[in-house]
């Protein structure tokens, strides 16, 4: 099945943003303080880098992010050593040895969990792309005001179950409280602005709201809205988002949640956007 | 005794010199703006506005005379009691059928803020930025709990709209709380953040 987009194309450069800054920091602290500093800088952010990745895992409960956790901090620890083995140092072959074994094993990991499963990637615009599906009109008609799309029946331990789901796969980071689960969709690169919110999604997330009582709302920002390539009827997409959401969760309580998967990949967007 | 009528009488009794005025006029016959003016030793000005208004609520009647070379008036009690009695529910909005059934959602582009309560299921105050450039000013509606669960259900712009008694429906809001919801409609219709659209053009 052909999925037609009705996204903007992904131009944006918040994934690479990470790394541009980690080679900016390594090239200006080695004209700086020096070669040696500065892989002792390299490594230093790697691993932080490399900590960030255990604290989606710890957040999301997403096993898959341990494998670039593992290699960031493989990167960090290589340079932290590569004074003492490496060129610079006096050629020593254990260390090109470690180095080859590492990358390869790393690399065939991160092609696994990235490009072949998607286990790390943030589905938020596979999201998107669903909820614009069913949604043929156009004429705008935004609103800030979140939209009730309806009532479903569930228990607090379906429900948390489907959020624990939910976050594990990328799918929306998941607000727990006394009175309800909040689900927002995370685009590729959009993470670190939200992933830092602990206890509420950003005021201009977008978000699907479960209340314990069996009420779904949905809010969609005016930015995500701008991101589609026309205006679609808001009301209808905002149903349409509210809908995906508890079609999902009814897989989920069917014990298909895999099909949520299956529907997402279906979507066919690459790893990066 | 409408509203209105009552606020003018009570404006004139909160003045400082009304009891004085009041007792001259309970204790003589008839007196002029001038006579009441020196005697309480009040600028003429003040004592026949006082007077005149007055006599406009039917509280004294005034009777032209024309002893002196200019015609002046002389003011004369009429009523012995003043009994304020406003009855409220003639102020009460009353949720007629029609304004019930009145179809409604947000207009386009409405320009509003809408704050959403803690628990994200009701509406707990709407801003609104009136006049254009230095004239521009923000107002801020907060809303009762009912006022922003109803809020919280209005259809969106370009949905279908829906009956005032549809959306309280919906928002479960009780009937007996149509007076306030009504009194907020009417507020946000007139900032221009609701629209109300007749039944044959509810397919826009």
């Amino acid at each position: 099945m052909v999925h037609e987009r009705r996204l903007k194309p992904d131009r944006s450069l918040g994934g690479l943003v990470v790394f541009l800054i980690i080679a900016g920091t390594f090239g200006l602290s080695a004209l700086l303080f020096g070669i040696i500093t500065s892989f002792y800088i390299l490594g230093g952010l790697f691993c932080v880098y490399g900590l960030y990745q255990l604290v989606v895992f710890l957040r999301m409960g997403n096993l898959a992010h341990l494998v670039p956790m593992a290699f960031l901090f493989y990167l960090g620890i290589m340079f932290f050593l590569a004074p003492y083995f490496g060129e610079i140092a006096e050629s020593d072959l254990n260390y090109r040895i470690a180095w080859f074994t590492g990358i390869l094993v790393f690399d065939t990991l991160l092609i696994y969990v990235a490009l072949i499963t998607k286990k790390v990637k943030w589905r938020g615009r596979e999201i998107f792309e669903l909820a614009a599906e069913p949604v043929e009109e156009t004429g705008d008609g935004y609103t800030p005001r979140p939209r009730p799309v309806g009532r479903v029946e569930f228990t607090q331990r379906e429900i948390l179950e489907f959020a624990r789901f939910i976050a594990s796969h990328l799918v929306a980071i998941a607000y727990v409280n006394h009175k309800k689960v909040t689900f927002t969709p995370v685009k590729m690169g959009d993470e670190f602005k939200q992933f830092l919110r602990l206890y509420r999604p950003n005021e201009e997330a977008t978000w699907i709201n479960f209340d314990f009582e069996g009420d779904v709302s949905v809010h969609i920002s005016h930015k995500d809205y701008l991101d589609y390539r026309e205006p679609l009827a808001f009301d209808k997409l905002c149903q349409s988002m509210g809908q995906l959401f508890v079609n999902f969760f009814e897989l989920h309580q069917r014990g298909e949640g895999i099909r949520i998967i299956d529907r997402l990949d279906a979507v066919g967007l690459s790893f990066f956007s | 005794m409408d509203f209105k009528t009552a606020a003018q009488i009570s404006f004139y009794l909160a003045k400082d010199y009304a009891e004085d005025i009041f007792k001259l006029l309970v204790n003589y016959q008839a007196v002029s703006a001038s006579e009441v003016a020196t005697r309480l030793n009040l600028h003429i000005k003040t004592a026949q506005d006082f007077l005149e208004g007055l006599a406009e609520l039917g509280i004294l009647s005034k009777k032209e005379v024309f002893e002196k070379k200019r015609p002046y008036f002389h003011y004369i009690l009429e009523q012995e009691r003043i009994v304020i009695d406003i009855d409220l529910k003639q102020i009460k909005r009353q949720p007629t059928n029609d304004l019930l059934s009145q179809k409604i959602r947000e207009r386009e582009h409405a320009g509003a803020r809408f704050s959403v309560s803690r628990s994200d299921d009701y509406i707990t105050s709407v801003t609104i930025w009136t006049g254009d450039t230095r004239n521009r000013q923000e107002r801020k509606i907060k809303l009762t709990t009912p006022q922003g669960m109803f809020l919280y259900h209005l259809p969106f712009p370009k949905a279908e709209p829906l009956s005032i008694a549809q959306i309280m429906a919906k928002a479960d809001v009780d009937e007996k709380l149509a007076p306030e919801i009504l009194d907020m409609v009417q507020l946000l219709e007139k900032y221009k953040v609701i629209e109300s659209l007749p039944d044959n053009k509810n397919k826009s």
